[in-house]
């Protein structure tokens, strides 16, 4: 570096520290964050960044909370067929419905004075089920059939199927009528999504009902957030609430240590290995909390691959891998092996089903059946043809590309060559493995709500093919009639002993037939400064931002 | 003369924009695909309704040739990530990075020149090689190599600047001071690479100039003070170099992704990579061609300034 | 020749014996030792074990083998279209010389990494491709070198061009064209060896410069994709533990840098021994 520049740094360093703010009382936090939303419509596109800011300045009718129940958020009691608030009903066409009634809690209003009313919700209702208007989301829409306004407060929902979490509205993101009725009615409601307010005009008041409301957007580096005056509940700590993103996670740390962000949020901050560095250097400013999540690491499996088919090869492959010593020394145990699909945090989670210890005589014996003879390095069939597989997976999720080597090295031990193949996530999700274009392996997360059904991800209906324009998320063709059959008992089963029972049935098969290779559930990384209370991390897609007025900082 | 090289030009906008819209069409998975990915509950009903609002269901070449159509009209259309109209999410990243380029040029001619004039006055000097090397290694450092370990040096350990950002986003933020000193990091990560460029290039002019006939009977003459020679070397060794700055015209509009990404400056190399791996066909083609269209005017310029100031070119 | 110039060729050809006498040297790039991760030297590993607990110097090795060849091979290719396009500009002139041309321009005014974004993401298969084919380990490096050479061949070409436009006017050449000589035979015989030294010299001078962009093709994750091991991406790499851990990003980085700069330092003395005139 020349002298003109050291000299130049050395003014600007001068400037900056006159500029500097006095930090007696805190009434301000910066929140490091590595993505930017790019539009700020609740039901258009989903992304996690928007989520994440959008939940201190919006509430949706319900949501799972930090223990995982469903609780009210905007209304007063969660419907129940013993508070007789959900009555069961038949649609017209005979089928079994319900209808459900709630009332938005008292005084709830939008940050311009409005309060949130019935006819915002009639609103919100046609604009979901309008088949042009641009959502993304509108499966909850169409399952309404009618909306019935009792009151001001108080509405009923039609829906025209029961399932156990009927009451679960959670995409029910209310807009405002006063301000949004008009654009939508403006003109053709496909270009809806190009004059919501949400994006042509975000620091409007009117589109907020948290207790915060977004004052200030500047696109691609931080969005401010300030107190919604008529916020009814518990008044935040905060005046200013300002959330940075910065997209390169290296970076992102060096903003914490210099101070340009408070925290990093664990629902999009630093990957686990990089926050286990950080609290390795025991900074003592910062704690780093950990919250095993829901996010399901695990290798989907391309079932019309001849070497796959074969349940033996799969349960090989899972006694091949340690996995309890890959995530000691790559995640200082901070990450849950799994055993199948349901993290343990979910009430429906059960311990008795089979387990896959690193085990490679098993895997070895496994593999001998299944025909594949260790001939040299490789293992090869009766034809002579070796035992190699591929695993594909995102490039530049630095956890992924690392779990992937080691495990291609484990089995190579056991006689299976493995071929790593990466691609940018954009090609991974958009085509590879949404077309089944990974020919064995795909390894990848799956990130759902508590208590999640995994109809589209295990059902036979739900294999993507060209036919059905390619949707639906059994990726892999996993077609099971008893699997098919769970899954359809526990959607619409409401006992809650019968339908555990039910669940646990899932995840005994699931263990045994392996339609994926389950790894392990990921652990979302906080780092909090030390003052800072409050921050409860739920470990599921719904927020910590969704109790941001119990943050405080003392 | 300058009419026709505006035709060209423009032609091959056209050519590159048919060409950039069909590599972008060759890209895997559409904008709705990825949608899916991201939310279990989307269901095929939704994706086929999705695609169909967005046009997607139909062949690229049919959507090149609507969105030439509007184009024509001055109709840029809409950002599909952003939800808004072309120009109004592309201003204020366009604004960032001129700030940004136009600064970190400034500071790279301001160092560059000198040193390169400095090191051409004696050509072959421990001073001439050392400037030589510096310049080179310069250019040979990995960018966001450079950027990361600046802000490890000059953020973490020695807290004397913003780590990345544009303003301290705090209350208080947003002064002269604060946004110099958030420019400070990125501009010199970035006036680096481009003084290893520049010195190198002030020098060659220089010592080119210094083997024209002019100087060689100035010097073997005696006459006239040296100032005044340098002062003639130095006017005529300046030419070639106006040419490559204006050059770098384009640069003010495509901005730097790897400097940008590292700083978390919101620019138009940010801008154009996610319109890019977003399938904002709108955002994505109108920043690429922004960028293109100021590169072409810059060589236009370049030449006129060339003639310009320089008698002896002819004008052809 | 400047000692710069020596020092620069006698380091770059022990790099390259390295790096062809790797398999030798260090046989298991990828052997991995969870228990030793990110260990200091010792006598084992000479320069220490990286986050999977793999020998650096090995994997320096044999990524330095992938970032030589793929660094090599693009500028060559580079080389071969710039020239192809320059000679025949330069040759035929007239509406050939413009619209190639004009084809330099836009590529030379399209600003680079954007466009090598959108070509290191396009789906081979859309193209045609054999999956099989399509997920080979030498398809993966002949993706970047394609990449890399479709938008890195302009300066050679107008190099090229503008040399062949002086040359051709000189008399041999106009001799050959009246003896009835073939305008492929007089490209090949009598101009190229006539520019075939900024030739070299451009493309030595490339080289280090496409080291650089693959390294920053790996930041954004579109470069050489790990285990196949290369510069740019150990060093990527080391960057999310350059806090924790900043050794890791030492090597790979001094590779780079020390390996590019002899690469910038080559073609300089070797502009200076071969075009004394400038």
């Amino acid at each position: 570096m020349t002298n003109a520049l050291r000299l130049l740094c050395l003014a600007a360093a001068v400037t900056l520290g006159l500029a500097a703010p006095a930090r007696a009382a805190k009434d301000e936090l910066v929140i490091g964050l590595t993505q930017f939303p790019s539009t700020f419509h609740p039901s258009i596109d989903s992304m996690l960044a928007k989520t994440y800011i959008l939940s201190m300045a919006r509430r949706p009718v319900t949501a799972y909370d930090p223990s995982w129940t469903l609780v009210c958020m905007l209304c007063e009691t969660l419907p129940t067929f013993e508070n007789g608030l959900a009555k069961r009903e038949k649609t017209a066409d005979g089928k079994q419905g319900v209808a459900l009634t709630y009332t938005l809690k008292a005084g709830t209003k939008w940050a311009d004075g409005r309060p949130v009313t019935t006819a915002d919700v009639l609103f919100t209702w046609e604009v979901g089920r309008h088949p042009r208007s641009g959502l993304s989301n509108s499966e909850l829409y169409r399952r309404i059939l009618k909306v019935e306004a009792r009151d001001a407060r108080t509405f009923t929902l039609h829906l025209d199927r029961l399932t156990f979490d009927y009451n679960a509205v959670n995409d029910l993101h209310i807009l405002p009528a006063h301000v949004e009725k008009p654009r939508f009615e403006a003109g053709d409601a496909a270009e809806y999504r190009n004059r919501t307010a949400f994006d042509q005009d975000t620091t409007n008041p009117g589109l907020y009902n948290g207790p915060y409301r977004i004052t200030q957007v500047v696109q691609g580096s931080h969005v401010v957030l300030e107190p919604n005056a008529h916020w009814a509940g518990d008044k935040p700590a905060f005046k200013r609430i300002v959330v940075k993103t910065v997209e390169n996670t290296a970076a992102l740390e060096a903003n914490l240590l210099a101070g340009g962000v408070d925290l990093i949020a664990g629902e999009l901050g630093l990957p686990l290995e990089q926050a286990i560095a950080f609290e390795n250097r025991a900074d003592p400013r910062f704690t780093v909390t950990y919250k095993p999540s829901l996010v399901y690491e695990h290798l989907d499996v391309n079932h019309s691959s001849p070497i796959l088919a074969d349940k033996r090869v799969r349960q090989a492959l899972m006694h091949g891998i340690d996995r309890e010593a890959l995530s000691r020394q790559l995640f200082a145990g901070r990450q849950q092996v799994a055993d199948a699909n349901v993290p343990p945090l979910d009430w429906v989670h059960t311990d008795d089903l089979a387990k896959y210890r690193f085990d490679p005589a098993t895997a070895a014996r496994l593999l001998d059946e299944a025909g594949w003879k260790l001939a040299g390095g490789v293992r090869r069939d009766a034809k002579g043809q070796p035992l190699t597989i591929e695993l594909a997976t995102t490039a530049g999720n630095r956890s992924r590309e690392l779990v992937a080597q080691v495990l291609q090295a484990q089995w190579r031990a056991i006689g299976v060559d493995v071929r790593l193949k990466s691609e940018p996530p954009r090609i991974f999700f958009g085509e590879t493995v949404t077309k089944r274009k990974f020919p064995h392996l795909a390894m990848f997360a799956w990130y759902s709500a508590p208590e999640s059904v995994p109809r589209s991800t295990l059902h036979s209906t739900m294999i993507p093919a060209e036919s059905n324009g390619w949707a639906g998320q059994n990726y892999g063709g996993y077609a099971r009639p008893g699997m098919d059959k769970l899954i359809d008992a526990i959607e619409v089963e409401t006992d809650r002993a019968r339908r555990k029972a039910l669940w646990a049935e899932l995840q005994k098969l699931y263990a045994d037939d392996l339609p994926a290779l389950p790894l392990y559930f990921r652990a979302d990384a906080f780092i909090l400064p030390k003052p800072l209370k409050g921050v409860t991390p739920t470990g599921h897609q719904d927020p910590s931002t969704l109790w941001v007025e119990g943050w405080r900082w003392e | 003369m300058i009419l026709s090289r505006l035709l060209q030009s423009l032609a091959v906008l056209l050519v590159m924009s048919f060409v950039v819209y069909g590599l972008m069409g060759l890209m895997p998975g559409d904008p709705i695909d990825l949608m899916i990915a991201a939310d279990p509950h989307l269901t095929p009903e939704d994706a086929e309704r999705l695609k169909a609002l967005y046009g997607l269901d139909r062949p690229w070449t049919e959507r090149y040739l609507r969105w030439l159509a509007q184009v024509a009209q001055g109709e840029f259309g809409y950002s599909r990530l952003y939800a808004k109209p072309v120009w109004e999410a592309m201003l204020p990243a366009l604004g960032n990075t001129a700030l940004l380029m136009a600064a970190a040029l400034a500071v790279a001619l301001a160092v560059a020149l000198p040193l390169g004039i400095l090191a051409s006055l004696r050509p072959g000097s421990v001073f001439d090689h050392a400037v030589n090397l510096l310049a080179f290694a310069s250019v040979s450092l990995p960018t966001f190599w450079v950027g990361l370990m600046l802000i490890v040096l000059f953020a973490v350990q020695l807290g004397w600047l913003p780590a990345g950002g544009m303003e301290t986003v705090a209350a208080g933020g947003g002064g002269l001071g604060d946004r110099l000193a958030h420019l400070a990091l990125p501009v010199a990560t970035l006036a680096l690479a481009g003084i290893g460029q520049y010195v190198r290039q002030m020098r060659a002019a220089m010592i080119g100039e210094a083997h024209h006939d002019y100087v060689r009977t100035a010097r073997a003459k005696g006459c006239g003070p040296a100032r005044v020679v340098l002062n003639h070397q130095l006017r005529n060794a300046l030419l070639p170099v106006t040419t490559i700055v204006a050059l770098e015209i384009g640069g003010l509009f495509s901005g730097a992704l790897i400097t940008e990404t590292v700083f978390a400056w919101p620019g138009m190399g940010r801008l154009i990579y996610e319109s890019v791996m977003g399938n904002d066909f709108n955002l994505a083609l109108t920043g690429l061609l922004l960028a293109t269209a100021m590169t072409l005017l810059g060589s236009i310029l370049a030449d006129l300034a060339y003639r310009w100031l320089d008698p002896r070119v002819s004008l052809k | 020749m400047r000692p710069a110039t020596i020092a620069a060729a006698v380091l770059l050809s022990a790099l390259a014996v390295l790096a062809l006498a790797a398999p030798w040297i260090a046989p298991a790039p990828d052997a991995l030792d969870l228990m030793a991760r990110m260990a200091p030297p010792s006598a084992e590993h000479p320069l220490g074990t990286d986050e999977l607990g793999r020998d650096i110097l090995a994997r320096l090795l044999h990524g330095g083998r992938v970032s030589l060849a793929v660094a090599g091979a693009t500028a060559l290719l580079a080389a071969v279209i710039g020239t192809t396009v320059g000679l025949w500009a330069g040759y035929h002139g007239g509406r050939a010389d413009a619209v190639l041309m004009r084809l330099t321009d836009g590529v030379m005014a399209l600003p680079l990494l954007p466009l090598l974004i959108v070509l290191a993401a396009i789906d081979p298969a859309k193209l045609g491709l054999e999956p099989q084919a399509a997920n080979s380990e030498a398809f993966a490096i002949l993706r970047i070198v394609a990449i890399i050479a479709l938008v890195g061949w302009t300066t050679v070409a107008r190099l090229v061009r503008a040399q062949t436009l002086s040359v051709k006017a000189r008399d041999y050449v106009r001799a050959a064209v009246a003896v009835g000589a073939t305008p492929g035979r007089i490209m090949l015989r009598h101009i190229l060896p006539n520019v075939a030294s900024p030739i070299v010299v451009a493309t030595t001078l490339s080289v280090g410069n496409i080291i650089l962009i693959e390294s920053a093709l790996s930041f954004l994750g579109l470069g050489i994709r790990p285990p196949l091991a290369s510069w740019g991406n150990m060093l990527t790499g080391a960057m999310t533990a350059v806090h924790s851990a900043p050794q890791l990003a030492l090597w790979p980085g001094l590779a780079i840098f020390v390996t590019v700069l002899a690469f910038n330092l080559l073609g300089d003395g070797l502009q200076e021994a071969l075009e004394p005139r400038k």
